[in-house]
């Protein structure tokens, strides 16, 4: 279909990537805000390697997983759709007393570096759509 | 966009953090309180904290694996700290007993400083938690502008 051939699987990417960082965004809050409940364990999602193989393995023309028995035609990566992350818990090395396992510092830096990539992939997306309108302006 | 539950989140932890603050200027005000309308001197409080899942029934059964294992914060007991009062030596005080000896409150000034600086930086922790989740949920608004 020619429109796919505008929309390319990058804008996919994009709006994947910025769907997990904010899913990610909640975790990371809720590390945050749980720092001092006692037998806490910190969360985090982890998706970069799984969403890393299913843009390997979706290069055009694959056919899109549209049910959960469809069987991904290319490689073993599953669709850039079904990319969902995985919810991982993150024990500390040295548990405190109250077995809270949240380290603030760890999970302040994670809160910037995720509202950085997200940012970036925000930035990115909209500079590709501005792309597609100067090229349909013809320049204009 | 699912910003809202990670302001959510935030919040119950600042209203948490806050009512711990309220426990520690209240020890701190009563650090030399020997009559209470209980009776005895002031007991030292504490505040507990739950982690509890951000919604409850239906929606938290539509929610995906990450809606599920998100945990807002919440007070959920005001204890009251059983160690015995001080005694202090103090034979002039109306309170004092036949040996001259006055129980004052449980509270160690320091150790309710350091706490206080701890729910401080908390607060902080959690109102950068909520400007970035502002921010990016704006971010977000600008694509196609």
């Amino acid at each position: 279909m020619p429109v796919n051939g505008i929309f390319g699987t990058t804008i996919d990417v994009l709006g994947k990537s910025i769907d997990l960082r904010t899913k990610s965004q909640n975790l990371i809050s809720s590390n945050i805000a749980n720092a001092e409940t006692p037998n806490y364990i910190p969360k985090s999602l982890d998706f970069e390697q799984e969403l890393q193989s299913a843009v390997k393995s979706g290069s055009k023309g694959t056919p899109a997983i549209t049910h959960p028995r469809h069987l991904p035609l290319r490689g073993s990566g599953a669709g850039l759709q079904s990319v969902t992350g995985q919810v991982v818990e993150t024990p500390a090395k040295t548990p405190g007393n109250d077995g809270n396992a949240v380290e603030l510092e760890n999970e302040m830096g994670k809160l910037l570096e995720n509202q950085i990539m997200f940012n970036a992939s925000v930035q990115m997306l909209s500079k590709k759509f501005s792309d597609l309108s100067v090229a349909i302006k013809g320049g204009n | 966009m699912d910003f809202f539950s990670s302001m959510n989140i935030s919040s119950s932890a600042l209203t948490a953090e806050r009512t711990r603050m309220n426990l520690i200027s209240s020890n701190l005000a009563n650090a030399g309180s020997t009559r209470t309308s209980e009776g005895g001197p002031y007991k030292r409080k504490d505040a507990v904290f739950s982690a509890t899942p951000l919604e409850s029934g239906f929606k938290r059964a539509l929610n995906s694996a990450v809606g599920q294992q998100t945990r807002q914060v919440e007070v959920t007991e005001i204890v009251e700290d059983q160690n015995p009062p001080r005694m202090q030596y103090d034979p002039g005080h109306p309170d004092a007993n036949a040996q001259g000896y006055v129980a004052m409150p449980n509270v160690n000034v320091v150790e309710e400083m350091a706490d206080m600086i701890s729910a401080s930086r908390s607060y902080e922790a959690n109102v950068t938690a909520v400007q970035a989740a502002k921010s990016m949920a704006l971010k977000t608004l600008e694509i196609g502008k």
